[in-house]
C-alpha cells in the first residue's frame, strides 16, 4: 500500500489513486481534473478551505496549519528548504 | 561488526525511551521532569539528551509518533458508511489512546508549536472523514443541513468535554469514553438527525 506523497493519505483500492492509475504516487484529492498533480500553491489554498470548513478555523491559522502539514510530505519537502 | 551492534544498541535505548516517555507523560503529564524518564527506562540521564537534545525535541518526536499511530487506526474512518459508525468508530480509537490523548487536550498550550500542529493533523484526519459521510447525508436528507464545521466542532467539544472533566463524570481508573460512549453518540445522532425535528 502506498501513501500519498502530497497528502500523507493512506492508497489502499485503484480508485484513491489519480486517475485511478496506481503507477501514481499520489491520490486522488492532490490530482487536478487531468490528473496531474496539484501545484504547492494549490494545495495549499485547498487545505486551508479544507480546514476552515471542516473545523472553522481563522484563515491565518489554518494557512499556517497548511503549511505544517506540508512541510511533513515528500512533496513539498523542498519549498521549505 | 561492533559499530553494527551498538548502532543496535542505540536504537534500543531510543525505542526504551519512547515507550516509557509515552507512559510516564500518559499517567503524569508533560510536565514530568527527563531524570524521573531515564530512571523508569533503566538509561542514564545523559543517553536521554544523546538521542533528544531537549525536552522539546522528545516531545516533538512522542507526539508526532503517537499521531502517525493514531492516524493508522483513524483510517478505519474511511470505510464506515454512516455517521454513526464512523463516530461510534472515533470513539473506540480515541478509548484505544485515551490517557495519552486526555493529556494532549489537556496541555496543549504547554507543547512546542510543532508538536500542537500534529493535534491539528490528527484532528484533520477525523473532519475528512467526518466531512465526506456528513455531507453525503445531509444531500440523502437523512442529517439535518447545518454547517460542517458547527457539526464537526460539537461532537469534538461533546467528547472533550467528558475527556477533560473525567473526574466528575467517572470514577478514577474508569474509562470515561467506555462507560459514555452509547449516551454521547445516540444523543449527538438525536440531534442532528431530521427525523428527530418535531
Amino acid at each position: 500500500m502506498k501513501i500519498c506523497i502530497a497528502c500523507g493519505m493512506p492508497m489502499e483500492s485503484i480508485s484513491d489513486y489519480a486517475a485511478n492509475d496506481p503507477s501514481r504516487d499520489y491520490c486522488i484529492h492532490c490530482a487536478r481534473h487531468d490528473g496531474e498533480m496539484q501545484s504547492f500553491q494549490e494545495k495549499k489554498e485547498n487545505l486551508v478551505k479544507f480546514i476552515v470548513r471542516t473545523q472553522g478555523f481563522d484563515e491565518k491559522v489554518a494557512e499556517k496549519m497548511a503549511e505544517s502539514m506540508m512541510r511533513k510530505l515528500p512533496a513539498w519537502k523542498a519549498f521549505f528548504e | 561488526m561492533k559499530s553494527l551492534k551498538r548502532q543496535i544498541q542505540k536504537e534500543n535505548t531510543r525505542k526504551k525511551i519512547i515507550e516509557t516517555a509515552y507512559r510516564i507523560f500518559s499517567e503524569k503529564g508533560f510536565s514530568v521532569a527527563t531524570s524521573v524518564i531515564a530512571k523508569e527506562a533503566g538509561v542514564s540521564h545523559g543517553s536521554i539528551f544523546v538521542h533528544f537534545p531537549t525536552l522539546n525535541d522528545l516531545l516533538v518526536c512522542l507526539v508526532s509518533e503517537f499521531g502517525d499511530k493514531m492516524g493508522e487506526s483513524l483510517h478505519l474512518l474511511a470505510k464506515k458508511d454512516s455517521i454513526e459508525n464512523l463516530l461510534a468508530e472515533h470513539l473506540n480509537v480515541l478509548e484505544e489512546y485515551e490517557a495519552f490523548y486526555f493529556r494532549l487536550i489537556s496541555e496543549i498550550n504547554l507543547l512546542p508549536n510543532e508538536a500542537k500542529s500534529t493535534f491539528v493533523i490528527i484532528q484533520s484526519k477525523v473532519a475528512f472523514h467526518f466531512s465526506n459521510i456528513m455531507e453525503r447525508e445531509i444531500k440523502k436528507g437523512v442529517i439535518k443541513k447545518l454547517p460542517t464545521h458547527m457539526m464537526f466542532n460539537t461532537w469534538i467539544g461533546l467528547v472533550h468535554y467528558y475527556m477533560l472533566n473525567k473526574e466528575f463524570f467517572s470514577r478514577p481508573n474508569e474509562s470515561v469514553l467506555h462507560r459514555y460512549k452509547g449516551e454521547l453518540l445516540s444523543n449527538y445522532m438525536n440531534l442532528i438527525n431530521r427525523e428527530s425535528e418535531v
